[in-house]
């Protein structure tokens, strides 16, 4: 059920090492800061948004070239838990595929967080605000969560390339073709990660705007964002 | 807590929804990566060795209930450790 899952086998040890520390890392700023901004309201939102990524990476939807692709979630999970909280709901999910069902495996674990819970969290999170800072409505969030989960499906694709091709002891090929392999495939992955993205986004803002924490967990440099709200009277 | 507990039903069965659909319509997987791998004739060489590999249980592959069971189970492992983490993370405050 892997999309950018990357197998034992696939990456040389010292890739997996960088991987691993680079990983290492952003899991102890993300912790530190998440224990800031995670409020206890979100826990059981944190909780359910986990198990509910968890199941949706089950389903696999078929896409170009007889190949399938399924939901990641990065992208929602950055909107609604921040992407600290993000990035730890996405590590929870890869350490039960990878220890239970081998999908994912505990060498290249590192690399693994390191593209679908940091690269998959932290840009679609970043391109959001970003776009929220130009289009200050509620179509902000929107066209922001789809140019960002579809730019962070494809640069964590693009990272999984870098690393095989990078991995010259394991996978013998260059690092142009495994970068280009993967990212043409995952544009069209980030397309309906992005739709998919943009429609439970819009069913948040519609009935559940006060779940969209983006705003909320933003770097004070990016300076004030629109709380967005499509309820009559919300802020 | 109202609102937790709705959250929390919502979500499980949303997820349930998902385990559903997943074994018995969209479990046919073609990843992209296998796909490259399996062209450019590169192979998987676990250190570890799941008990569940492939989402089944062995000796039971293809039974479409175990597998539906074996994945609400897990789900439901997911929203436990999540919330284990979440509670752990606001308890060090």
């Amino acid at each position: 059920m892997r999309q950018v899952h990357i197998p034992d086998g696939f990456l040389d040890l010292s890739i997996c090492a960088v991987a691993y520390l680079a990983a290492l890392i952003f899991w102890v700023f993300a912790f530190r800061r998440a224990r800031q901004v995670l409020s206890e309201r979100q826990i059981p939102l944190m909780g359910t948004l986990t198990a509910m990524f968890f199941a949706a990476q089950m389903m696999n939807y078929p896409i170009i070239g007889g190949t399938t692709a399924h939901l990641l979630g990065g992208p929602i999970l950055a909107i609604t838990l921040g992407p600290y909280a993000g990035l730890i709901s996405m590590t929870i999910i890869l350490l039960i595929q990878a220890l239970f069902f081998g999908d994912g495996a505990i060498t290249t674990f590192g690399a693994n967080v390191w593209n679908m819970g940091i690269i998959g969290v932290f840009i679609p999170y970043i391109i959001c605000l970003l776009v929220m800072k130009m289009v200050k409505d509620k179509n902000g969030m929107l066209i922001g969560a789809f140019i960002g989960a579809l730019i962070g499906d494809l640069l964590a694709a693009v990272f999984a390339g870098l690393e095989l091709g990078l991995s010259t002891l394991t996978f013998p090929y260059s690092i142009s073709i495994a970068v280009t392999a993967m990212a043409i495939h995952h544009f069209f992955i980030g397309i309906g990660e992005g739709i998919i993205t943009v429609i439970i986004i819009s069913v948040l803002l519609k009935t559940r705007p006060d779940l969209l924490q983006l705003p909320k967990v933003a770097p004070k440099w990016m300076g004030e964002l629109p709380i967005v709200s499509a309820k009559p009277g919300g802020p | 807590m109202g609102e937790n507990k709705r959250i929390f039903m919502l979500g499980i069965i949303v997820s349930i929804i998902f385990v559903i659909a997943g074994c018995m319509w969209l479990s046919y997987s073609a990843e992209t990566l296998d796909e490259i791998a399996k062209h450019f004739g590169a192979s998987e060489s676990s250190v570890w060795t799941p008990p569940l590999p492939d989402y089944e249980i062995p000796g039971l592959e293809g039974n479409l209930a175990v597998n539906t069971v074996v994945g609400i189970v897990f789900t439901l492992l997911t929203l436990a450790v999540a919330l284990v983490v979440g509670k752990v993370l606001k308890a060090k405050t």
